[in-house]
This record gives structure tokens, C-alpha cells and sequence, in this order.
């Protein structure tokens, strides 16, 4: 039988992010940072480990909140193994014949279909679509990575024990030289936020940049985000933002809770403007995004969330002063970061000292 | 099992040395429920049918140094895309381990692994159904070929991993089911080696 894993955390505590959904302008500066930086090589293609999607929206894979898994009752629910067509995206595009085949005045560019359904569907393909009618339409955008579960239902469901959540950090790892490509954990995982590399024939996910972590530099999506809005620390430093923003002041919430896995990840939720009537005057009684659709995603705690960051909105209008409102606006940049605010191009880099910093590593 | 000793190339199915090597019809049976090692595995294949494939033909050949062992069976021919068929021989390398689970914690099973997708075989070691791990360089190799809806294999390696036990057991994934890992088909007993 392999061990399940504890969900026992060391000295830092559990290293979390908080993401401010009322800042996010789905700008995809976070998706293009990891990118870069972590799944350019081949068989990565469609692999986004953070990706801003719209909300509502079916999401990335597509309708991946239908598609099972996380616990019930602290037990495993049945999952689906996303598909390569439903993640979609890395495509070949057609630039041999636009460019150099001499059609460039007949066809444009477009994705070659290789007839796998992956042209159909990709990260962030119904963008902006949202929902409701003009004037009330509504969207608002949802950064997502893994939520590095404080009970991880992907490691405890992979045979091989390749899986890991580290004790110094809560970090969810994997070791890619035992994973056997089973690929239990990207069924298991209910964010479905595994993707598996089909030339590695390893399932790979977000590892929350923990060797820029370990150097003291925030990750990559949160350091190069222009919207000063992902707040990355540990979640047991109670002087921290972290630990107040969703302990104390309950602002900051899981995504669907209800998936039982206890994520590491947490949402301020979205403010919405108030509905417009028929004739253009304003409905004070009704936001334009409905509070039951928060509710679906963040859970019943959303409307007391939504009630406290409205009741400190007014206390500033009225003259007062807020704690949560002057945490949340973050007028300097490296508040974000708690104890990761080193400069990455101010580190040491030569070999030597790099070989120094990552020896005896404990795992 | 009688394993021939043979002075012609057995490196891929189709190769000469096999036509004087005789191959035996091996029942498969599904892996246990309740064997499998994490309660993730167990609740999602309750109630769900796999280890498809329900016979093999087995024949096994050395040529003094290697152990070659020829799998082939029907193929179900519905590939599903994300899946790939498999399959495995595996040779007990402490004394009671069990074949019907792959090896166990205490006992486990040196594993030589075969899969369609994959251009090398891999050497591992099993632990139970699916509970495999990487077992280093040991020189195990596979040759495939598919025709008329039937796979034909042909796993090799050191004949050393045979003798320690002198027993093997066979295992098949049918790919377009899903199967990996401890859902599978399997040899409930071990298949005695009669060395030349």
C-alpha cells in the first residue's frame, strides 16, 4: 500500500496565495510568466499551469467543473482524465503555406486541425463571453493554478508514490522520474489543474516556483502581475496578509469549497456594479453578478465576504479608515510578497553558488 | 514452462529463432478490487469491468545470457486516444511474492514493462498492482508488432532476473478500457520456468 499523505507542514507553514479578484484585469500576464518560464518544451504545449479564464465560462480543460474528483464526505469521488482535446490550445499553425507557399493572398493564418479536436477549444477560448444581457451583462476573470491542497486527493491516489506534499512549505511535488504516467491524480485532482506530457509520458503541474521560493523570490505569476493583486506567504504567519485577509477577516475564500480538498489558494470575490432597470436608472438592490453564482463558486461564506468589503467601502466613503481596504490596495508592490521579495536579477547566479544553494535540499 | 535455449535472433516477434520455440495459451484474470493500493483506484473501478484481455500466448527462449519472452493476444482495436495497450512480465525477486498482485510491500517483483507509445521498455521494480517503481538500467528491451488485430511482443532482459525465482508472471493493459497501473489482467499463479 503506498502512504497517504499527511498533511503536516514545518516551519514556514503553508506557503498560500491570496488572488484579488476585484484587481485581476485578465491581462494573462501571470499565464505568460509561468509559461516562459516552465512548459516551453515539447509535449508542454497545451500545458498551462496558470491560466486567467472568464467567468461564468466552461473554463480550462473545458467544463472542468463537471469532470469530478476531490472528496465527499472526506472520501474520493470518481474523476474524468481531462483529455487532450478538452484542454485544448499548443497548436501548429499554417505559417509554412501563408508565408512561404504562396497563398499568402488566398488563406490566412489558422491553426492546422490534425482532425484530434484540439483547434476547438483552448486556455482561454470564451474569453469575455460572460453572461447576461446589455446593459447587465457581467463577467470578471479567475486566475487558476494548482491549489497545492492541504489534503492532496491527486498524490493520495497515485499507485506509484510519486507525488509529495513537502513538509517545510505544504508544496505539492511531484517526482518526475518515478511517475509512471498512470495519470489517477489528474483524475483525482477536482481543479483539474494536471496535465499530463505525452512525449514525457509524465503528468506535470504547477510546482508554485518553489525554486525561486527557496531563493527568497516570489513565483513567477504573482512577481510579474501588473495588477498588484496575488499575495503569496505563508498561511500561518498571523502578522501576514495572508492569515488575516482569510482567517481573520474572512474576505479571501477557496475555490468550490465544497471539493473538500482544503485549497491553498484563496479569492477575494468580486464586487459587482448595481443592475441598470429598463430605463437606465439604477437598481440599488440587485448587483450585476449574482450573488448565487458566487455562491457556486466560493461557497456560502461569499455573501458575508462580499457584506464586510462593502461595509469598509462605505466606512472609507464616510471619512473612516480600513485596515482590509489599505491591505487590499497594496501601495507598495513588495507587500505582496511577505518573505519573498528578493530580486531575481540581483541573485548571485554564478554556477558555484547556485550548485552551494541547492544542495541538501530536504524533500 | 519449458525455456528453449535457441541460436537464432529472437529480438523481435516476427524473428526466426521463435518458429522452433513453442508457445502455451496463459489465462488472465482482472487484478483484485480490493487490491489496489489507494482508495482513489478502488472507488473509481468499482463496479467497472476491466483486465479485458483474457488470454495470452506466451513462449519464452534464451539465448544462454537473455531471457526472451513472446506475449501475444487479441487486440481490441479501440483506441481511445489517452491510453496506450501495454504489457509486462515479472518475476518474483523475494520468495513469496505473490503474482496475482504484482509483488507486495514485503515481497516485490522485478517488472520488465512494454508499452505501445513508449519507445524504450522500462525496468521496474513492483510492489502490488501498479505500485511500480523505477528500477535503474537493467537492459531490458521490447519489440512489437500489431497485425491482423493481434499484438505480438517480444520482452528480453537478463536471464539472471528469471533463474533468482525461476518463475514469471504476465500482465496486459487494454488501453482503450483505460487500464494501467493495478487495473489490468494478470497471471493469478506463477508460471513455473523449466531453464535448458
Amino acid at each position: 500500500m503506498t502512504q497517504v499523505m499527511q498533511p503536516e507542514t514545518g516551519p514556514q507553514g503553508q506557503v498560500a496565495m491570496v488572488i484579488d479578484l476585484n484587481k485581476c484585469m485578465g491581462c494573462q500576464t501571470c499565464s505568460v510568466a509561468c509559461k516562459v518560464l516552465w512548459t516551453r518544451e515539447e509535449g508542454e504545449e497545451h500545458q498551462w499551469w496558470m491560466t486567467v479564464n472568464t467567468q461564468p465560462g466552461k473554463g480550462a480543460p473545458k467544463d472542468w467543473e463537471t469532470m469530478g474528483g476531490g472528496l465527499r464526505d472526506g472520501k474520493p469521488v470518481a474523476g474524468h482524465q481531462p483529455t487532450r482535446a478538452e484542454f485544448g490550445g499548443g497548436w501548429d499553425f499554417n505559417y509554412q503555406e501563408v508565408f512561404y507557399g504562396g497563398k499568402g493572398n488566398k488563406t490566412h493564418l489558422h491553426p492546422i486541425d490534425h482532425g484530434d479536436g484540439n483547434t476547438e477549444w483552448g486556455m482561454n477560448w470564451d474569453e469575455d463571453q460572460g453572461a447576461g444581457e446589455w446593459p447587465n451583462a457581467y463577467y470578471f476573470y479567475l486566475p487558476r493554478l494548482c491549489n497545492h491542497c492541504t489534503r492532496p486527493v491527486c498524490a493520495e491516489a497515485c499507485p506509484t508514490g510519486a507525488m509529495y506534499k513537502r513538509r517545510e512549505d505544504g508544496i505539492v511535488l511531484r517526482n518526475e522520474d518515478a511517475c509512471q504516467g498512470f495519470r489517477f491524480c489528474a483524475e483525482a485532482c477536482p481543479y483539474k489543474k494536471i496535465y499530463f506530457n505525452y512525449v514525457k509520458n509524465v503528468s506535470q503541474h504547477c510546482i508554485m516556483c518553489f525554486p525561486r521560493l527557496e531563493e527568497g523570490v516570489a513565483p513567477a505569476c504573482a512577481r510579474q502581475c501588473p495588477g498588484r493583486l496575488m499575495f503569496v506567504g505563508s498561511l500561518d504567519d498571523k502578522d501576514g496578509p495572508l492569515h488575516k485577509l482569510v482567517n481573520e477577516w474572512g474576505v479571501a475564500l477557496p475555490l468550490h469549497p465544497e471539493y473538500g480538498t482544503g485549497a491553498n489558494i484563496f479569492y477575494v470575490p468580486p464586487l459587482a456594479p448595481y443592475k441598470l432597470n429598463d430605463d437606465m436608472s439604477i437598481d440599488y438592490e440587485t448587483p450585476r453578478i449574482p450573488p448565487e453564482y458566487l455562491e457556486s463558486l466560493f461557497g456560502p461564506k461569499v455573501h458575508q465576504a462580499l457584506a464586510t468589503i462593502q461595509g469598509e467601502l462605505d466606512k472609507v466613503r464616510g471619512g473612516g479608515t480600513s485596515e482590509i481596504l489599505e491591505t487590499l490596495i497594496v501601495y507598495k508592490w513588495l507587500d505582496l510578497f511577505g518573505p519573498f521579495t528578493a530580486d531575481p536579477a540581483q541573485l548571485d547566479r554564478k554556477p558555484e553558488s547556485v550548485a552551494a544553494r541547492f544542495t541538501q535540499k530536504p524533500s | 514452462m519449458r525455456v528453449q535455449r535457441v541460436s537464432g535472433d529472437l529480438g523481435d516477434p516476427a524473428a526466426s529463432g521463435w518458429s522452433a520455440v513453442e508457445g502455451e495459451s496463459v489465462a488472465l484474470v482482472p487484478v483484485p478490487l480490493d487490491a489496489q493500493p489507494t482508495e482513489y483506484i478502488r472507488v473509481k473501478w468499482a463496479g467497472l469491468t476491466y483486465g479485458n484481455v483474457k488470454e495470452a500466448n506466451v513462449a519464452a527462449a534464451t539465448d544462454g545470457a537473455h531471457l526472451y519472452v513472446r506475449l501475444e493476444w487479441a487486440d481490441s482495436e479501440t483506441p481511445n486516444g489517452e491510453f496506450a495497450d501495454a504489457a509486462a512480465v515479472y518475476f518474483p525477486s523475494a520468495g513469496d511474492a505473490p503474482a496475482a498482485t504484482i509483488g507486495s510491500a514485503g515481497a516485490p517483483a522485478n517488472l520488465w514493462y512494454w508499452q505501445a507509445n513508449l519507445a524504450d521498455a522500462k525496468s521496474l521494480v513492483a510492489s502490488g498492482p501498479g505500485v511500480f517503481r523505477p528500477r535503474g538500467s537493467n537492459g531490458v528491451g521490447a519489440s512489437s508488432s500489431n497485425e491482423g488485430g493481434r499484438w505480438a511482443v517480444v520482452l528480453s532482459g537478463d536471464l539472471a532476473d528469471a533463474k533468482s525465482g525461476g518463475k514469471l508472471g504476465v500482465a496486459v493493459w487494454d488501453g482503450s478500457n483505460e487500464e494501467r497501473a493495478g487495473i489490468g489482467a494478470v497471471t493469478a499463479s506463477w508460471i513455473t520456468l523449466e531453464t535448458e
